[in-house]
């Protein structure tokens, strides 16, 4: 892949991409940001303009581009971002803490401040559970909080083995 | 107070309206500003129907803002101006350049001889029909999308080109202009290269301390000191009796070698837009359009020959960069668009020149720009249906 890059006064910088042998794809920074997208047929074709975006969708487009956006699905540890909180997936695993305790008893709110928002077990899936829900090794939480207060439910859930 | 602060809103407000209608139609904001203030300015039409429509007076506020206009536009140019991108093609670019200047500046030789010119306004002449319109072709290529096409080369080249031989030739005409005989013409010459020299120097062996002198945190603060250090140079030069124009040039091109170019563009950008929109303006407010009729003939002449020219040299210049003969017909079709810089050279023209320098030329160069700037968009959106009548083979 070769990728040519010019100057263009006045507006920002020019990328011409090979795609394959004929295909390109020009992309034109703008000074302020912006950027537009074209496709030529092949190089002596006539650019066709595909989309322009702002510099920060631009940015967002690129990290998903890249792979780095998107969080692929594992059952182990999914995470969707929430603002500050996230949601994520926690396994509870053989002879962790929590297990056979009920959800009053083990108090995760208090402790670590993370909140449980639904069990799953089996195929089944428990939204909202009470506090007297009991916690089996092999359910998977559904879990909401902040980056280091899911850490310390984490440790919670983690086998006693492990 | 209430007066002028009313007189400059009447103003700004009929720029932008007369940008968003130009915008509206497709066409080119620069000659929608011209014509707004030769609407509401001083000079006629002085009203419709009864109604008057001296809104706005060619006074000192608007004159200090256009000329800021003036200076924040070859400033930018200067920052722009690629170096690396000059020497990189350098074959291409001079030879594509060389081309269009020798075939244009030529016929505007012609042209001002012709009509019995004397040297001196022959040069100018020359220079307000020589030199493309940057802003209007830039934007063109732009939303016509050939920016992204091969035709930007030599389009963009011949641009950079002629970017430098202005400031070298608004250098060498102020300083000759304003000088009565030879010997003081040979002072103010001698004066502008010790002064643009400096700020070369400066520029370029200065490079850590000036991206040092600009670093401040807040953006208003360093709006401020771009603003403040560029005005104060082009005042400074202006003072010295050289062209404001091209120190703040030189000024843009030690700057572009700092690294605050992208933060340039970001926050002066908007105060280059309002200065040089009243430059425009301001063009119109003192623009007589009764001496338009003096200068028909010769506008007419101009307004054909000078397309032809442009359309030859830069149909030429796409030979260069080996582009097939329907984009080299564009080429020569995207550089027709004249604009800011032919209105630069006649204001430097009216500031400092007599007799034709002061009323005919200006009168030519707005009627010209506004027929060169309209014409070339529109030759310029109308490609495909011309190169298809020219080269009907190469679909």
């Amino acid at each position: 892949m070769t990728v040519y890059e010019t100057d263009v006064p006045g507006v920002g910088k020019k990328f011409e991409v090979e795609i394959d042998s004929e295909e390109r794809l020009v992309i034109l920074l703008h000074h302020d940001g912006k950027r537009e997208v074209f496709h030529k047929a092949d190089p002596d074709a006539d650019a066709e303009r595909l989309f322009s975006l702002s510099g920060q969708l631009a940015r967002k487009v690129g990290a998903i581009l890249q792979g780095a956006y998107f969080q692929p699905v594992e059952t182990d540890e999914v995470e969707v971002p929430l603002g500050e909180a996230i949601i994520e997936w926690l396994d509870v695993g053989e002879g962790a803490a929590l297990v056979d305790q009920t959800l009053a008893e083990a108090a995760i709110r208090q402790q670590t401040g993370a909140s449980v928002i639904a069990i799953q077990r089996d195929s089944e899936t428990l939204p909202n559970p009470g506090p007297e829900e009991t916690v089996a090794a092999g359910d998977i939480l559904v879990t909401m909080g902040t980056r280091e207060e899911l850490e310390s439910l984490e440790a919670l859930v983690e086998s006693s083995d492990a | 107070m209430a007066e002028l602060l009313l007189e400059v809103g009447i103003a700004l407000t009929a720029v932008a309206l007369a940008g968003a209608l130009a915008n509206r139609v497709g066409l080119s904001v620069i000659p929608a500003y011209i014509v707004v203030g030769i609407l509401i300015g001083p000079n006629p039409p002085q009203s419709i129907l009864g109604m008057s429509l001296t809104l706005v007076a060619d006074g000192e506020f608007i004159q200090v803002l256009a000329e800021l206009g003036i200076v924040f536009l070859l400033f930018f140019l200067g920052l722009e101006f690629s170096v690396d991108q000059l020497l990189r093609d350098r074959g291409r670019i001079s030879a594509a350049g060389g081309v269009d200047f020798a075939i244009n500046f030529g016929l505007g030789a012609a042209i001002g001889l012709a009509f019995g010119w004397t040297v001196l306004e022959t040069l100018f002449l020359a220079g307000v029909v020589y030199i493309s319109s940057s802003a209007v072709i830039t934007k063109s290529l732009i939303e016509e999308g050939w920016i992204a096409n091969a035709e930007s080369g030599p389009i963009l080249g011949t641009l950079v080109f002629e970017d430098i031989l202005i400031a070298v030739y608004l250098a060498i005409l102020a300083a000759v202009a304003s000088g009565g005989d030879l010997e003081s013409a040979a002072v103010s010459v001698g004066t502008a290269f010790v002064f643009l020299g400096a700020i070369t120097a400066v520029a370029w062996y200065g490079t850590d301390w000036l991206d040092r002198f600009f670093r401040a945190g807040s953006d208003e603060l360093f709006l401020l000191r771009v603003v403040g250090v560029t005005t104060l140079v082009a005042g400074a030069a202006l003072a010295l009796g050289v062209s404001e124009a091209v120190a703040a040039f030189f000024l843009g091109t030690g700057i572009s070698q700092t690294s605050h170019v992208e933060r340039i563009e970001h926050i002066v950008a908007p105060a280059r837009d309002i200065f040089a929109a009243v430059f425009f303006f301001s063009i119109g407010l003192s623009t007589d359009v009764t001496l338009l009729s003096g200068v028909a003939a010769l506008l007419a002449v101009a307004v054909v020959v000078t397309t032809v020219g442009k359309f030859v040299s830069g149909t030429l210049s796409g030979r260069f960069y080996d582009l097939d003969r329907r984009r080299s017909l564009r080429v020569g079709l995207g550089l027709v668009p004249r604009g800011e810089f032919s209105l630069v050279i006649a204001t430097l023209a009216a500031g400092i020149g007599t007799g034709r320098l002061a009323t005919v030329l200006p009168a030519f160069t707005v009627g010209y720009v506004l027929v060169m700037s309209v014409l070339g968009s529109v030759l310029i959106q109308q490609a495909d249906t011309i190169t298809d009548a020219l080269a009907p083979s190469s679909g």
